[in-house]
C-alpha cells in the first residue's frame, strides 16, 4: 500500500489513511471512512452523507470537480487522480475545488505523482499525496521549500512577487 | 530594457540550484532519462543529433550589449565559437555537455537571462513586436506586456503540465510584425473609441502538421483584466484539450473542434466565474512599465546630410541604406537590421566575435539595445540616421552588412537535419543553395520582396506554411525530398493577410529545389504586373503559371 | 542486413557506437553485427547502461562504394557531423574512413532504423 504524506505548515509528514476505497458495487459499511467514485457520490449521495464515517471521493482526470459543488460541505477528503506525471489536469481540478468550491477538506494527489512536483502540487492546493516514486516526506517537504519567491497567485497562500513588491517599494536593482 | 530585481534573481539562482541538483541525479543514476527528459526539456536542454542543446530565452528579442557579450562568451567557453538564432527569437547552442549545463545557466542568470521554459509542454518564450518603443505606429511598448506575461507564466503551478507547448505573441501596432495569428494566442492591442487600451484576444492559431490561423475569441478584453483571461483559456484548455494523440493536443486542434463560438462560451464562463485575482497590480504594471520607458531620443532632421553624402559616394551603403533600414518614430533616426544571412551562410548563425561587434555598435550607437527578429536576424533599433555609416562600416567589416532584408536570400530555415533529431530532412544547405543562386545584389533586388522558410519536418519550427515560398523537408525511404507550397504569409505589413500556403507539387529530390525556385521567380518575373511583388503576383494568378515553371519538364516521380 | 548498435553519451551527448567492448566515436571502429539475434541482444543489455548512455538503438549497415555505411543518411549526418559545418563532428578529424562515409549515398531504401524512436 502506497504511503500517505500530508502537508501542514510547510512540514510533510507519513501519515496512516484511514479511509478504506470502495468499489461501486461493494457495499456501504456501516461505520468507518469511506472513498467512492464520481458515480456513486451523485447516484447515492443521501445515504452516503447520512453515514458516520468521513466521507471521501475520488476523481478521474476528465471528470468535472464542479459537480461535486452539492456535496462540497459534506466531503472530508477529495483525491485526484494523476494517471501519468505528465498529465496535468488535476491541478486544474484541483484550484477549481479550493477556489471555485471554497472545499477545505483533505485534498490528495494519487497516480502517478512525484516528488518533483511537490512545489506546483502544494500551490494547486494539494495538501495530501501518494508518492508513486517512493520518496520520503522530507523530500516532499523540501521540494516545496526550492523557491524563494513565486510569480502568481494560486491555491496556496503564498504572495506573489508583485506583492512582495508592493510591500518593499524599494527592493534593490539586480544587474 | 526591463532590469531584473533581487526577487528575479533569486527566483533564477533557486531555478539553477534546483536543476543542478537534478542534473547530479541523473548522472548518478538516481533519475532515470524518463523521468530527467521532462526535467531538461523544461530548462532548454534537448538532446539533438550530435550533442545536447541548450535553447537559451531572448525574452521579447530584447537583449542590452552585457547579455549579448556574455553569451558570446558562453559560446565561446562551453560550445564551438556560435551560436543559432531561432524563429522564436531564441539562441541555440548546439554542442553543449550535460555536466556544464547548470554552469551555463548560473552565467545566464548572472545578466538576467534563462532558458526557463523554451521546451515542455509550458507556455513558452513570448513573442513581441521586434520594432517595439522604436516604430511610430505602435500605440504602446508591446514588451510590457510580454514581460507581464513573462512573470505571471513562469513557474505557473497550474499550467506546468498542459496537453502540449503553449506560445504567445502580443503586437500593440495595427501592423503586425509578430505574426500573432499563427499562434496559440495572438494578442492584438489597440485603443477602443473611449481611448482605453484594449486587447483583441486571437486563439488557435500553428503551424505543424494541422496548419490552422488564429480566430478572434474576444474582440475586446480591457487590458486589466489580461492575466485573469489568459488564466481562463489556459484552464480551458488545460482540462479539454486532447491528450490521447500528441498531433492532437495543440490548443488549435480544441478550438476546431469545439468551434470558436463554443470554446469562446468556455472560456467566458470560467473567467466569469473566476475572481480576478490573477490580473496584476497596476503598481506592478507601472514598475515593468518603467523599464521599457522611451528613449528620449532627440529629434533630428528627418534627411541626414551626413548620411546622403556618404551613400552618393557608396552604392554599398546606399543600397544597405533601402534594404536594412526601417523608419523611426523619432525623427532622424532608423531601425538598422543586421542580416544574419550573408550569401551562403547558415542562416541565424552568429559567431561570438559578430555578437561582439554587435554589442559594441548597440552601445554606442544604440542606446545599448539590441533585438533577435521573428525572421532570424538582429535590430539595432535606434539609430541616428548620422550615425549609419559607421554602423554600415562595422556590420561589413564583421559580415553582417548583406543589404538582403526580406528579400530572396533573406530566407528562414530551421537546423534541420543537420542538427535536429525530429528532421526529416536538412534545411540549411537547401538555403545556402537558393542564396547562392541569388547571390547578385541587383538581380535580388529586382526580384523584391520574397520570404522563403525552409522546415526540415512538418513540426515546421522554419514556418514553412507561411513562406510566399515554403519549403518542406519530407524522408521517403531514407532520402531527402522537399514538398512546396505557394501564398504563405505570415500577416506583417507588405504581405497582406496571414494565410496558409497551398502544396505545389509532387515533392522534390534536393538537387532540383534551388533550381525550381528560380523557376517560380522566373514565373513570377514573366507574370508579374505594375512592379507587384511575388505575394500578389501568386494571389492574383494562383497556382498554375508556377506549377508549370516548376513540372514543365519534369519527369515522373 | 547487418546492424550496428549507436547510442548518444550521457555525459555530453556525443554520438557513439558499441564496438564488441567499449562505446566508441568512430562508426569505423562500430562491430558490425551479422545475426540480427545477437544486435538485439546487445542493444538490449545497451538498455542497462543508464548512466553511460541514453537511448540505444539499432542502425542498418550495408556496402556503399565497397565500404561499410549506415544506410540512412541521418545515421550518416551522425556518423560525421553536420554538412553545414565540415569543421564540426566527427568528419573534422578528416581520414579515408570519414571520407568513404561523406561519399556513401544512394543506397538508401529504409529509414535505417530498425526501432524508429523520436525523440528530442
Amino acid at each position: 500500500m502506497p504511503m500517505l504524506i500530508r502537508f501542514e505548515g510547510g512540514q510533510a509528514r507519513a501519515a496512516a489513511d484511514p479511509y478504506q476505497a470502495l468499489d461501486d458495487a461493494d457495499p456501504l459499511p456501516v461505520a468507518g471512512d469511506v472513498v467512492v467514485s464520481l458515480a456513486r457520490l451523485l447516484t447515492e449521495g443521501a445515504a452516503l452523507a447520512a453515514r458516520s464515517g468521513r466521507l471521501g471521493v475520488r476523481l478521474g482526470p476528465a471528470e468535472d470537480v464542479l459537480a461535486l459543488k452539492p456535496f462540497a460541505g459534506r466531503l472530508d477528503l477529495i483525491a485526484l487522480e494523476l494517471p501519468k506525471f505528465r498529465d496535468g489536469r488535476a491541478y486544474s481540478q484541483a484550484r477549481l475545488a479550493r477556489e471555485r468550491l471554497g472545499f477545505t477538506g483533505e485534498l490528495r494527489a494519487v497516480g502517478e505523482a512525484l516528488v518533483e512536483q511537490a512545489l506546483i502540487l502544494v500551490r494547486c492546493g494539494f495538501d495530501a499525496v501518494t508518492p508513486a516514486d517512493g520518496s520520503a516526506p522530507e523530500a516532499w517537504a523540501a521540494a516545496t521549500r526550492r523557491y524563494r519567491h513565486v510569480y502568481q497567485r494560486a491555491a496556496d497562500a503564498r504572495d506573489p512577487a508583485s506583492a512582495e513588491r508592493l510591500r518593499a517599494p524599494k527592493v534593490g536593482q539586480g544587474a | 530594457m526591463y532590469r531584473q530585481d533581487d526577487i528575479d534573481a533569486a527566483f533564477l539562482a533557486d531555478r539553477t540550484a534546483e536543476f543542478r541538483g537534478q542534473v547530479m541525479r541523473r548522472l548518478a543514476g538516481e533519475l532515470t532519462e524518463e523521468q530527467f527528459k521532462p526535467l531538461r526539456l523544461i530548462n532548454g536542454l534537448y538532446l539533438q543529433l550530435h550533442a545536447y542543446m541548450l535553447r537559451i530565452a531572448i525574452p521579447y528579442g530584447t537583449l542590452n550589449p552585457t547579455q549579448l557579450r556574455t553569451l558570446a562568451r558562453i559560446a565561446r567557453d562551453y560550445d564551438r565559437g556560435y551560436g543559432h538564432f531561432t524563429t522564436r527569437t531564441n539562441l541555440q547552442l548546439h554542442w553543449i555537455r550535460l555536466a556544464d549545463a547548470p554552469d551555463i545557466l548560473d552565467e545566464l542568470a548572472q545578466v538576467g537571462l534563462h532558458a526557463i521554459q523554451t521546451s515542455g509542454n509550458v507556455v513558452r518564450n513570448i513573442t513581441a513586436d521586434p520594432y517595439a518603443g522604436a516604430s511610430a505606429d505602435e500605440i504602446d511598448d508591446s514588451r510590457v506586456w510580454a514581460e507581464a506575461i513573462r512573470q505571471w507564466s513562469t513557474l505557473h503551478p497550474e499550467f506546468s503540465y498542459l496537453p502540449r507547448k503553449f506560445k504567445i505573441a502580443v503586437t500593440a501596432s495595427p501592423a503586425d510584425r509578430a505574426a500573432t495569428r499563427i499562434y496559440d494566442i495572438g494578442l492584438r492591442l489597440y485603443r477602443d473609441a473611449e481611448g482605453e487600451l484594449a486587447f483583441e484576444v486571437g486563439v488557435g492559431g500553428g503551424l505543424g502538421r494541422t496548419p490552422h490561423l488564429g480566430a478572434t475569441i474576444r474582440q475586446r478584453l480591457p487590458v486589466r483584466h489580461l492575466m485573469s483571461y489568459l488564466q481562463a483559456i489556459l484552464r480551458v484548455y488545460n482540462l479539454h484539450g486532447r491528450r490521447d494523440n500528441l498531433h492532437k493536443a495543440r490548443i488549435k486542434i480544441l478550438v476546431a473542434q469545439l468551434g470558436i463560438e463554443a470554446f469562446a462560451r468556455e472560456v467566458d464562463a470560467e473567467w466569469e466565474a473566476s475572481d480576478k485575482a490573477a490580473d496584476l497590480p497596476l503598481d506592478e504594471l507601472a514598475r515593468i512599465r518603467a523599464g521599457f520607458l522611451p528613449q528620449g531620443l532627440t529629434p533630428l532632421p528627418a534627411v541626414s546630410r551626413r548620411l546622403e553624402a556618404a551613400k552618393a559616394d557608396s552604392r554599398a551603403l546606399a543600397r544597405f541604406a533601402r534594404r536594412n533600414l526601417a523608419p523611426h518614430k523619432v525623427p532622424g533616426h532608423a531601425i538598422v537590421h543586421i542580416s544574419l544571412k550573408a550569401i551562403g551562410a547558415t542562416p541565424g548563425d552568429c559567431s561570438a566575435e559578430q555578437m561582439e561587434t554587435v554589442a559594441s555598435l548597440a552601445e554606442r550607437y544604440s542606446q545599448s539595445e539590441v533585438r533577435v527578429a521573428y525572421d532570424q536576424n538582429l535590430i539595432l533599433p535606434h539609430v541616428r540616421l548620422d550615425d549609419v555609416p559607421e554602423v554600415f562600416a562595422g556590420l561589413e567589416a564583421a559580415g553582417l552588412a548583406t543589404p538582403n532584408i526580406g528579400l530572396v536570400s533573406d530566407i528562414i530555415a530551421c537546423p534541420g537535419l543537420d542538427y535536429c533529431a525530429l528532421a526529416n530532412a536538412r534545411a540549411i544547405p537547401i538555403a545556402q543553395e537558393i542564396a547562392r543562386r541569388f547571390s547578385d545584389p541587383v538581380e535580388a533586388e529586382a526580384v523584391g520582396e520574397l520570404k522563403i522558410k525552409i522546415s526540415g519536418c512538418i513540426n515546421a519550427c522554419g514556418h514553412h506554411h507561411v513562406g510566399h515560398i515554403g519549403i518542406l523537408g519530407v524522408d521517403k525511404k531514407g532520402e531527402e525530398f522537399y514538398q512546396l507550397t505557394l501564398g504563405g504569409s505570415g500577416g506583417a505589413p507588405g504581405e497582406g493577410e496571414a494565410a496558409i500556403g497551398q502544396i505545389l507539387g509532387p515533392a522534390l529530390p534536393f538537387a532540383r529545389v534551388a533550381p525550381a525556385v528560380g523557376d517560380l521567380v522566373a514565373a513570377y518575373l514573366a507574370a508579374r504586373q505594375d512592379g507587384e511583388s511575388f505575394i500578389d503576383t501568386v494571389r492574383r494568378a494562383g497556382l498554375a503559371p508556377f506549377k508549370a515553371a516548376v513540372y514543365a519538364d519534369a519527369h515522373p516521380l | 542486413m547487418r546492424h550496428a548498435l549507436t547510442a548518444n553519451r550521457l555525459s555530453d551527448g556525443e554520438v557513439v557506437f558499441w564496438s564488441g567492448a567499449d562505446w566508441v566515436g568512430a562508426f569505423a571502429e562500430a562491430r558490425l553485427y551479422d545475426s540480427e539475434a545477437e544486435a538485439r541482444a546487445a542493444e538490449a543489455k545497451a538498455r542497462g547502461e543508464v548512466t553511460r548512455v541514453i537511448d540505444p538503438y539499432l542502425i542498418e549497415v550495408a556496402a556503399m562504394a565497397g565500404r561499410d555505411a549506415p544506410v540512412s543518411f541521418r545515421e550518416r549526418i551522425r556518423a560525421l557531423g553536420p554538412s553545414n559545418r565540415p569543421d564540426h563532428g566527427k568528419q573534422a578529424q578528416g581520414g579515408e574512413a570519414v571520407r568513404a562515409l561523406a561519399l556513401a549515398e544512394g543506397a538508401a531504401r529504409s529509414s535505417g532504423r530498425t526501432a524508429l524512436i523520436r525523440r528530442k
